[in-house]
């Protein structure tokens, strides 16, 4: 096995002495679980002189209802996401984007913004986080700002973060009352599978009708996507069956997967349409849609 | 000697102390804990490192091999080419088809060239990319189709057709015409890897001018060190080989022991230092050998009563770069051919065939996993052309005792196919089995029967040998060259041991095989490991337990049939008051000069067959399966989940039920993985899925609910207790229940596999076959 590159390994006890470290290395990447860093640069595929390890910030973990809205600190790891029951209750739909995330050892070690720093197209936190109109905070030494979840992703395994930015938490807005969110998977196996594709809903009802939705796909194009058009062919119909159908249906068309080794272009097509379908039904019935 | 009846004629007992009980196995603490040593853990941290230097190309002439820059660099100790092998540069393993380290052309995407010695792992990857070959590219061929074209590019001098195979029996055109239905079609089976749990790795010490040592994880030491010695030029006796415990090996490291202990063994013995090397996932899963992709054109024809009439077969087997196995495989498959069912016109055909990819080699089920895939597909075929249930029209067929085989061998005892096949329908309460559709999810059942001849085929000399040693302490020390792979057969040995002599589990210690000392059973492969060294084990246990029993019968002073040996205790049948412990025992058989130790030696049955027919007897028995497996098949994405199998294999005897459980439950889920998950892609003979994460494998997650393991015993006369192999047949049966319950489920026959989600999607929209 190729060993590892040679690195110079920075372990900071504070945020701000993180944030100043990054800003004065030349090349520099954090780390958090290691569980999409390590292969990567054991790869080659990442190679950098200095690693900033940002384990020993305890700050950035653990999980908080602000004002209705959840933030969860840029450590917490992935199994700490799926146990907490705050999640449960507000954000369902990321709760089951992270429970399909790797084995239970890669949910232990991997943490939230880890999953979407590493900007991987198939990220399973992804759609969900987009769906429910998630941000991440990002701070650096100059500052602190807040940005949709949608803009971390700039191209496959590339974040749009300044390589002295850090996220500290992801924060996830209450969402109004009638409304309801999902996520779907197909993958090539029960678990431990990247996605072939995925998908997340978010649906607002008012009485019959449904006011706002939202649809995300992963693993169909360089960065997960959002699909505007659906909430067009959604939005002042009642969702029946036929109606879901048809709006998933358009998918279709407004996708343009590639080819690779995990599928064809023309099934993730395929399959875009069919999670699209499951999710918007989910969330539906979630939103009390049918009710 | 009737071995099947050891425990009624030489043991006087109707009870099993050990044998047919299911045991927690001796190494089990260890290997929960960590503590077993696999080759890795004998390396010390120093070790050199040798990195294998390797041909980008598929099809490639040398030029020249500049060596230069890679010495140059720091921790490059030393490279070495084709001139320095000492022995012959050939390791082919039937026919002289694969140099060791190649100096002529290269044949496949990772075809060796040189090897980097280096300091450390870095070193060595680096001293490997700094040699410069220079390469001819040649034109390459990379399926049996394009190689067997008229002008197609040669693999190797002498054409693409490695060998072929033929069986003749009875008259296929009078067996075609009594039938009522006839089905044909084409059934492609592709590479599949064996993802153990430890990749192949091997550790070489000189030890002085003359001798090495080599540990390595493999299936069969005395065939490593054949091979080591043939590559060194040495004796035999020069090389020593010890086995360390081998984490999963299911045929590969039958064909990759050699392979990677001789590069070890070469590189210390040239810098007269320890050497290891140690693949990664990716060298694994792209360069060493897989189970060999085949193509099988069959044609069958049956009778109005579902009988069977004739069948026509045609066999194409991919080689890759190398024959490897494949003289074996193939004519596996063809004496294997009609399944388990008696089938008078019988007409046969097979051709292995080389093309510029990785090579094909041993894995469970050997052949028969592709055979069993076409053959149990064409039967549930004819029986819906019939209108017949699939159980009832293998039962009109099935082998019986007193059948002919495909080959024309008289299955004279020990055949269980028709209770196994009896009693999984029962348990799965077939003839009432429902589909269910929940969604747009559909449930379907399949059925499929299995056999698989045990260990070598034709007239292949056939032997296994064992010792054993009473220590002065009463403990035991067992020997067999018989490897432990984690599938417990040198502790299937220990048990048979512990039934004969009396001795406790516990106290029966089995020694790592070295060839140093190991007497030489013959390879651990063709599902022979418990069936031929455990009859190697019985023998050196009979002979030592008759100095016990003559002995013991002399300090007890009774005779010799009244001497009962059990608990690690001699005692007279009937009166347990008066006893011997075996420490007392074993001091007096060296006091007065007996000797404690046993060497034990075993040869199966003769074998013969005619080449010019293929008829004859082929392996000296058969183990049969068969299984029931209940898929779910989502309608909508494809993917297919199997949901729950009934498993029945006729074993001869259960040494232990728990062990042959692990077996099938093994074999289950790499058949699932075999015939929905695992696709091993390649393009231009470079392999683009090297690792788990997209060659996907069935995880803990897709294993099946289990219904209980349903264990028929038809004891073989001529193997300890009656035993018969069980690890390769465990796999066969599987693989075409899954895809005859996809049939049942969604009416779709995918013919080429593996039946991925894609792939079913596809075909269910009559986008593929
Ligand atoms: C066996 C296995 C299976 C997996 N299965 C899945 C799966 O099914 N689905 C899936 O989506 N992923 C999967 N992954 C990927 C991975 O586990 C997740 O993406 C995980 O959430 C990454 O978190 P981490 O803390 O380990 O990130 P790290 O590896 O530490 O970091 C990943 C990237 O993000 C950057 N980074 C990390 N934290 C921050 C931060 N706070 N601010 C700025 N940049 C940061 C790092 O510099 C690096 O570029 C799998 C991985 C493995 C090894």
């Amino acid at each position: 096995m190729r060993p590892l590159p040679e690195f110079k390994l920075h372990r900071p006890t504070r945020l701000s002495e993180a944030l100043e470290l990054m800003g004065a290395l030349e090349s520099v990447k954090p780390i958090a679980g290691g569980t999409d860093l390590l292969p990567l640069m054991r790869d080659r595929a990442i190679a950098v002189e200095d690693i900033v390890d940002i384990q020993e910030l305890h700050e950035l973990k653990g999980i908080t209802v602000e004002d209705g809205a959840l933030r969860i600190g840029a450590l917490t790891t992935l199994t700490e996401v799926l146990e907490s029951p705050l999640v449960a209750e507000i954000a369902p739909a990321l709760r089951e984007a992270v429970g399909h995330i790797g084995s239970v050892q890669t949910r232990n070690q991997g943490t939230l913004a880890g999953n979407l720093c590493n900007a991987s197209p198939a990220a399973d936190s992804a759609p969900a986080l987009i769906v429910l109109g998630a941000q991440a905070r990002v701070s650096s030494a100059r500052g602190s700002w807040k940005v949709p979840v949608q803009e971390l992703f700039a191209g496959p395994k590339m974040n749009s973060l300044g390589k002295d930015e850090l996220v500290t938490e992801i924060l996830i807005p209450e969402l109004p009352s009638g409304s309801g969110a999902a996520f779907e998977k197909l993958g090539r196996r029960r678990g431990i599978t990247l996605a072939v594709v995925n998908a997340a809903a978010y649906i607002a009802m008012d009485g019959k009708k449904c006011v706002d939705a939202r649809i995300a796909l992963g693993a169909i194009a360089a960065t997960p996507i959002r699909l505007p058009e659906v909430k067009a062919t959604c939005k002042g119909k009642e969702l029946t069956p036929e109606a879901i159908e048809e709006s998933s249906r358009a998918c279709y068309a407004l996708v343009n997967p590639v080819d690779d080794v995990r599928a064809s272009a023309e099934y993730r097509r395929e399959m875009a349409c069919v999670l699209v379908k499951r999710a918007i039904v989910k969330a539906h019935a979630r939103a009390g849609g049918g009710r | 000697m009737r071995y099947d009846r050891i425990l009624e004629d030489l043991l006087n007992r109707d009870d099993f102390l050990v044998v047919g009980r299911s045991v927690v196995r001796t190494d089990a603490l260890d290997k929960v804990l960590g503590r077993a040593k696999f080759t890795a853990d004998y390396v010390p941290r120093d070790t050199a490192v040798v990195k294998v230097v390797r041909s980008p190309h598929p099809h490639a002439l040398i030029e020249g091999i500049d060596i230069e820059p890679a010495l140059e660099l720091p921790g490059v100790q030393m490279v070495l080419i084709a001139a320095d092998i000492p022995g012959e540069n050939q390791i082919g393993y039937a026919l002289p088809d694969q140099p060791f380290l190649n100096d002529v052309k290269t044949r496949f995407v990772g075809d060796p060239v040189a090897l980097v010695v280096a300091a450390d792992e870095g070193s060595a990857v680096e001293g490997a990319d700094a040699v410069r070959v220079k390469y001819s590219p040649l034109p390459s061929v990379l399926d049996t189709v394009d190689a067997l074209r008229d002008g197609a590019p040669l693999v190797h001098e002498g054409g693409n057709v490695a060998l072929t195979t033929k069986i003749r029996k009875g008259d296929i055109e009078k067996g075609f015409s009594e039938a009522e239905a006839v089905v044909e079609d084409l059934y492609d089976t592709p590479y599949q890897d064996h993802m153990y749990m430890e990749p192949e790795a091997a550790y070489a010490i000189p030890e002085g001018s003359g001798k090495v040592t080599v540990i390595g994880g493999m299936q069969s030491p005395f065939l490593v060190r054949e091979k080591v010695a043939h590559i060194l030029g040495w004796n035999l006796n020069q090389v020593r080989i010890i086995q360390a415990l081998t984490g999963g090996a299911f045929g590969g490291k039958d064909d990759m022991g050699p392979l990677v202990c001789a590069k070890a063994a070469l590189a210390a013995v040239k810098t007269g230092k320890p050497a290891s090397l140690i693949f990664d996932r990716e060298e694994s899963v792209a360069y060493s050998n897989k189970r060999f992709p085949a193509r099988i054109r069959y044609k069958s024809g049956a009778d109005k009563e579902g009988r069977i009439t004739a069948i026509d077969v045609d066999i194409t087997l991919e080689c890759g770069a190398f024959a490897n196995r494949a003289p074996f495989w193939l004519w596996r498959q063809t004496a294997h051919a009609a399944g388990p069912y008696e089938v008078h016109n019988a007409s046969i055909d097979g051709r292995a065939v080389y093309t510029n990819k990785v090579f094909g080699g041993s894995f469970r089920g050997f052949g028969n996993v592709a055979l069993h895939f076409a053959a149990e597909s064409q039967v549930d075929r004819l029986a819906g052309e019939l209108g017949m249930d699939p159980v009832e029209l293998r039962l009109r067929n099935i082998l019986k005792p007193g059948s002919r085989t495909t080959c024309d061998q008289l299955l004279d005892h020990s055949v269980g196919i028709e209770e196994c096949l009896t009693k999984v329908a029962e348990a799965s309460r077939w003839s009432s089995r429902k589909r269910k559709r929940n969604g747009s999810k559909v449930t379907g059942f399949g059925v499929s029967c299995a056999y698989h001849g045990i260990s070598t085929s034709r007239s292949t000399p056939d032997w296994s040998a064992a010792s054993l040693i009473l220590n002065q302490d009463g403990s035991m020390t067992y020997r067999t060259g018989i490897c432990e792979l984690g599938q417990g057969a040198p502790i299937g040995h220990a048990k048979i041991v512990a039934e004969i002599t009396g001795a406790p589990m516990e106290s029966i210690r089995i020694e790592v095989p070295d060839t140093d000392s190991t007497p030489n059973a013959k390879p651990t492969h063709g599902s022979r490991g418990l069936m031929l060294g455990g009859t190697a084990a019985a023998d050196a246990a009979i002979k030592l337990r008759e100095r016990m029993v003559n002995v013991a019968a002399d300090m007890l002073g009774c005779p010799e049939g009244e001497v009962d040996l059990r608990d690690g205790k001699a005692s007279r049948k009937g009166e347990p008051g008066e006893t011997i412990r075996f420490p007392e025992l074993a001091e007096e058989l060296y006091h007065r000069g007996v000797s404690p130790a046993s060497y034990g030696f075993y040869a199966a049955p003769k074998r013969y067959f005619d080449p010019e027919t293929g008829l004859g007897v082929n392996y000296s028995v058969y183990t049969f399966a068969a299984s029931v497996v209940e898929v779910e098949v989502d309608t909508e994405t494809g993917l297919c989940e199997v949901v729950k199998v009934w498993p029945a294999m006729d074993v001869g005897k259960a040494i232990d039920p728990l062990v042959i459980e692990g077996q099938i439950h093994g074999a289950v889920s790499q058949g699932i993985g075999f015939t929905i998950m695992e696709h091993l892609k390649l393009r231009d003979g470079v392999v683009l899925t090297p690792g788990f994460k997209d060659y996907v494998v069935p995880s803990a997650l897709d294993t099946p609910e289990y219904a209980p393991t349903i264990i028929v015993e038809e004891p073989y006369q001529h193997s300890a207790f009656g035993a018969k192999g069980v690890g390769e047949p465990a796999i066969i049966s599987i693989v075409p229940a899954i895809t005859n319950a996809i049939y049942d489920a969604i009416g779709v026959r995918l013919n080429k596999l593996p039946a991925t989600a894609e792939m079913l999607h596809a075909a269910m929209r009559g986008g593929a076959r």
